[in-house]
């Protein structure tokens, strides 16, 4: 398919697919849930649409704000399996092992992703020392833990009640994971360091890059409505 | 004439963690899919962004005031300023460098900071705009914020890499660098408290 005829495909799905709704009040009453789970609402222009069926590669977007509303893939709950388990194994040398090291008239320091916050712990600035590490260690090493909880109970169809707790922690807690920000920042620190000092690349920041490469395909992979609507099913499933 | 075609006109709620749709009831309610607490519009949006804007803005000045860090070589210390780490790179030959971090450190939060500010002057005097776009630019903002931590990133890498004693030492300014760090975490807090619903709610003929 060409480039063109994608965008024409995508701009055909966009407008078959959000039909507005105008004046047609939802019926209420005992057909209530049916009824709900035909509607949505945009989360950032709340425009009541009807719901559709989008298959991988489609993307719906909202045909009053444009709000990317849904954008399925395919087998997101084992890939999102798969990636999170690598990420789990590239979590212990990204964080401990050295990632650089400086040398300079004789004498040698390297540094691993601990490091950074605790030098700035010791060194008395604990505010930013807690939000560094927050930022770059345990927000991007829990949400690989949520991830994998939550895509192994979906995969082995094991209901949990607290699965829904995760996955909303999950979502709140994305946007503050900030590997990506991290790698531009080692970066810059090199770009800096580079006149006057001779540098060394460790394991550690190859980890690290490959746990980045993993929890960017971890983003992309993740169908959220998919993943809300199979532990809806799981939910209605143990009740019976 | 207003069409009623928002999900609050027609009664429902639209959960914002899991986006399944509720009936508006009187009293709080939670959703009946993941538990969080259903609000039809963000709880205080108006007020909180406005009171996390205000502590931004105060600490905006600050964070650019005083030195970020001391680089000491050979026992000789010249303190920077976020502006200067710019301009000692540019003196270094590494524009694109500087102009990344300039973007990052400096534009970003400025401009974070007057967008918030225009978006709630826009839901509080009701401007009528296009909709369309400065929902845009909210999405723009809350997805640009996060870039900001990039300078105390590198300097929280500089210090714990540069620690050759009396050779090159790094040392961070605790001033700046935690009232930058506040700005970047109250901004982001803001544009997370802001609903851009109210954008939408305020325009009379959508």
């Amino acid at each position: 398919m060409t480039i063109h005829k994608m965008i024409d495909y995508e701009k055909n799905i966009k407008m078959r697919s959000n039909v507005r709704i105008e004046n047609k009040k939802p019926k209420s009453g005992h057909k209530n849930n049916r009824c709900e789970s035909k509607y949505l609402a945009c989360p950032e222009c709340d425009l009541l649409l009807q719901q559709i069926l989008a298959v991988a590669g489609d993307k719906v977007h909202c045909p009053r704000c444009d709000y990317l509303l849904h954008r399925p893939r395919d087998q997101s709950i084992s890939r999102t399996f798969a990636l999170s388990l690598a990420g789990l194994f590239l979590l212990f040398p990204a964080n401990f092992l050295p990632m650089i090291g400086v040398k300079a008239l004789g004498s040698y320091h390297d540094g691993t992703l601990l490091d950074g916050a605790f030098t700035l712990f010791r060194e008395g600035m604990w505010g930013v020392a807690i939000l560094v590490f927050f930022s770059s260690i345990f927000f991007p090493v829990l949400s690989i833990v949520l991830s994998l909880l939550i895509s192994g109970h979906l995969y082995f169809n094991r209901p949990n009640r607290h699965l829904s707790f995760w996955l909303r922690t999950l979502q709140h807690i994305d946007e503050w994971a900030m590997l990506e920000v991290y790698l531009i920042g080692i970066i810059v620190a090199c770009v800096k360091l580079a006149s006057m000092a001779e540098l060394k690349f460790g394991l550690g920041l190859t980890a690290f890059v490959l746990l980045l490469f993993v929890s960017l395909m971890l983003a992309n992979n993740f169908d959220r409505a998919l993943f809300w609507q199979r532990i809806e099913q799981l939910k209605i499933h143990e009740k019976k | 004439m207003k069409k009623n075609n928002t999900a609050l006109e027609q009664g429902l709620i639209s959960c914002h963690d899991c986006g399944k749709l509720a009936q508006k009831t009187i009293e709080l309610a939670v959703c009946s899919r993941c538990g969080g607490t259903l609000h039809s519009r963000l709880p205080h949006s108006f007020q909180r962004t406005f009171a996390l804007l205000v502590s931004g803005f105060a600490l905006y000045i600050p964070a650019n005031l005083f030195p970020i860090m001391t680089v000491t070589k050979l026992g000789v210390g010249e303190p920077h300023t976020i502006l200067g780490g710019i301009v000692a790179l540019i003196y270094g030959d590494m524009l694109p460098i500087a102009m990344l971090v300039l973007v990052a450190s400096i534009l970003v939060p400025l401009l974070k900071l007057l967008g918030l500010s225009l978006l709630l002057l826009c839901v509080h005097y009701r401007w009528q705009v296009n909709a369309k776009i400065w929902t845009r630019m909210y999405r723009i903002i809350s997805f640009v914020g996060r870039w900001s931590m990039l300078d105390i990133f590198m300097i929280s890498i500089l210090v714990s890499l540069v620690q050759l004693g009396s050779v090159a030492q790094v040392i961070a300014g605790s001033a700046a660098a935690t009232s930058f760090a506040s700005v970047v975490i109250l901004t982001m807090f803001a544009a997370k408290s802001f609903d851009p619903r109210l954008i939408w709610d305020v325009q009379n003929n959508i």
